[in-house]
């Protein structure tokens, strides 16, 4: 995690719009909020209301058409993206988008590549999120041979590669059954009680969304609401 | 993990793919490879000739398109005597006849008796011919043995019996895999009255030869003297035609292994296009996805090139037993052709990955997550 001041709150976004087909499509339309440090956050709502837009944008995998966004106090307007997505974020999809030729823990490995760990530093730290997503025995699996809980928990092991600060999760939970989406959830808790880390959830299940301790709920690029979990 | 260990990995994961790529590069440089040889082959073989006499240079008629076709007559090796310097001079004609389908290439050197000695050439058994001798012949010592002949015995060149009176040996693979005869007896049997192919010239002792040279250049214009082998094509055109197609081929391979290389890259970078959006969105910079690309193309052309020389190896074998080749040339491995065909392997995979590594680093990472 980085050691720079980390800003009052751990995401803030300042009005935010996002348009595409040149301003044809408004995927969101003035959004502003903020997600405290620690903070278990689900974002909610319908598909195309925004939600994973609102989310890549936090990532910095795209930039806002207008408005700011401010990550532990970094305006990602300024940010260099590729240290910012390797040391800040971690990232979990809801396809898991493992490397297939790689095996368990190179999946978390090749994550670390530019991060001035040497390989055996890598390697135990590979280990220990093995360990603590629950994948030990699954060391030396490639992704085609596990199941799809397997592959997400490793997705998520990957994205704390880096120790980072903030996870990101976009529908992390939607192609696992019942009982790995369970599993998931507990793994996610248990990683923002143990690791200190913001979690921001987006997901279109309202079952997945109470887990969290906020709930954000958008339509149509706004945020309608965003409510303590009832 | 260490980084070469991810690029192993991904070469050697897509296995056809790879193997297509390096089977492209290794035909390249097997084309490379034999080509080179070949052309260094034949120079060496070229250049044994002038090596055969213990000469400081030798002279030659300018520009003809073979050494072999080169004549000069008796009054030309006279000036030369006369020019300031020159110890002795020694004229040989030359001829290249079939003994046999075996022997396609053998070379009879006419050349006064008295001439021997300075020539280098050592008789080690029987004696040399008589200089008026119409029927007598030495036999370089390789060739005694290769052809099964000693002294004594009979043998049919080029359409004329001699008898084999001796053997010699001149320290030169070359020239002991020849045979010697009177000067005046091939003279008439070409029917080149006078001519001589080549003069072996010797300095005097703390001679400047360059002077020597220049001399004998100015003097007699259509003569070139010859003292190394980056000499040789002012008297052989066809081995600078052979050298220069040698270097327009290695180009016409490196740009075809490049397009092989590209083509197939690129393939694979589409292909992967998810994999690239991963990697750039967990904090890739886009100078370690192209060191990636290159990398693994660097690789596999690294590992083609290794089969393309085995390959190489082979076909030169091959073409050493096509009956139009057997004995022209003797194979000679340098480690320049070898470097030459390590510089094309790389240049190919440079060159061909280029694009396909600009293109993959280039890729927005959202966008390449959304690729199906």
């Amino acid at each position: 995690m980085s050691d720079a001041p980390r800003g009052e709150y751990a995401i803030v976004a300042e009005d935010v719009v996002k348009t595409y087909d040149g301003g044809m499509v408004r995927a969101l339309d003035g959004v502003s909020m903020t997600i405290a440090h620690g903070e278990f956050v689900a974002v909610t709502g319908p598909s195309g209301c925004g939600k994973s837009t609102l989310l890549h944008l936090i990532a910095a995998l795209d930039h806002p058409t207008s408005g700011r966004i401010i990550v532990n106090g970094r305006d990602l307007r300024t940010a260099g993206n590729e240290e910012y997505r390797r040391n800040e974020v971690g990232l979990v999809f809801q396809l898991h988008n493992l490397l297939p030729q790689l095996t368990a823990i190179e999946n978390i490995e090749v994550a670390m590549f530019s991060n001035g760990m040497s390989h055996r530093a890598q390697r135990e730290r590979s280990r220990e999120l093995l360990d603590a997503v629950g994948l030990t025995e699954k060391e030396k699996m490639t992704p085609p041979r596990m199941s799809g809980g397997e592959r997400q928990r490793l997705a998520i092991a990957r994205a704390l590669a880096n120790d980072p600060s903030i996870l990101l999760a976009d529908e992390p939970t939607g192609s696992l059954d019942s009982a790995a989406v369970e599993r998931v959830l507990e793994l996610l808790r248990t990683i923002r009680e143990r690791h200190d880390v913001t979690v921001l959830l987006v997901t279109h299940d309202q079952h997945v969304a109470s887990t969290a301790e906020r709930i954000i709920t958008m339509r149509d690029g706004k945020i309608l609401d965003a409510l303590p979990r009832a | 993990m260490p980084f070469q260990l991810l690029i192993l990995r991904n070469v050697f994961t897509r296995k056809v793919r790879s193997g297509l790529t390096g089977m492209a590069v290794a035909i390249a440089i097997m084309t490379v490879v034999a080509l080179g040889v070949l052309t260094h082959s034949l120079h060496q073989t070229a250049i044994s000739v002038l090596e055969t006499g213990q000469a400081d240079f030798t002279v030659a008629q300018k520009g003809v398109s073979d050494v072999l076709y080169s004549a000069m007559d008796e009054s030309e090796v006279s000036r030369i005597q006369q020019t300031s310097g020159v110890q002795s001079v020694v004229g040989v004609l030359v001829a290249a006849v079939k003994l046999d389908t075996n022997h396609p290439f053998f070379l009879e050197l006419g050349i006064q008796p008295n001439e021997l000695a300075p020539f280098g050439v050592q008789v080690v058994d029987g004696r040399a011919y008589n200089a008026n001798a119409t029927d007598e012949v030495m036999l370089g010592y390789s060739a005694a043995n290769d052809l099964h002949k000693k002294v004594g015995d009979t043998i049919n060149i080029d359409g004329h019996n001699f008898r084999v009176v001796g053997i010699f040996r001149v320290g030169n693979v070359f020239g002991d895999s020849a045979s010697m005869l009177p000067l005046t007896t091939l003279q008439a049997n070409e029917r080149k009255p006078g001519d001589v192919t080549l003069a072996f010239v010797k300095a005097k002792p703390g001679a400047n030869i360059d002077a020597m040279r220049s001399t004998i250049e100015h003097d007699q214009p259509e003569l070139a003297t010859v003292r190394t082998v980056s000499d040789f094509g002012r008297v052989d055109r066809n081995l600078q035609l052979i050298s220069a197609a040698n270097v327009a081929i290695s180009i016409l391979a490196l740009v075809i292994g490049a397009i092989g290389v590209m083509n197939t890259m690129i393939m694979s970078v589409f292909e992967r296009t998810r994999e690239f959006g991963v990697l750039r969105a967990v904090g890739w910079t886009r100078a370690r996805v192209i060191t990636l690309v290159m990398s693994e193309a660097l690789l596999i052309a690294l590992l083609g090139a290794v089969v393309g020389v085995a390959l190489g190896f082979v076909a030169i074998k091959l073409l050493q037993r096509v009956p139009e080749v057997i004995g022209v040339f003797q194979p000679a491995y340098t480690a320049d052709v070898f470097g030459r065909a390590l510089g094309i392997a790389v240049g190919m995979a440079i060159i061909g990955t280029v694009y396909p590594a600009v293109r993959a680093a280039l890729l927005q990472p959202l966008d390449a997550l959304r690729h199906e």
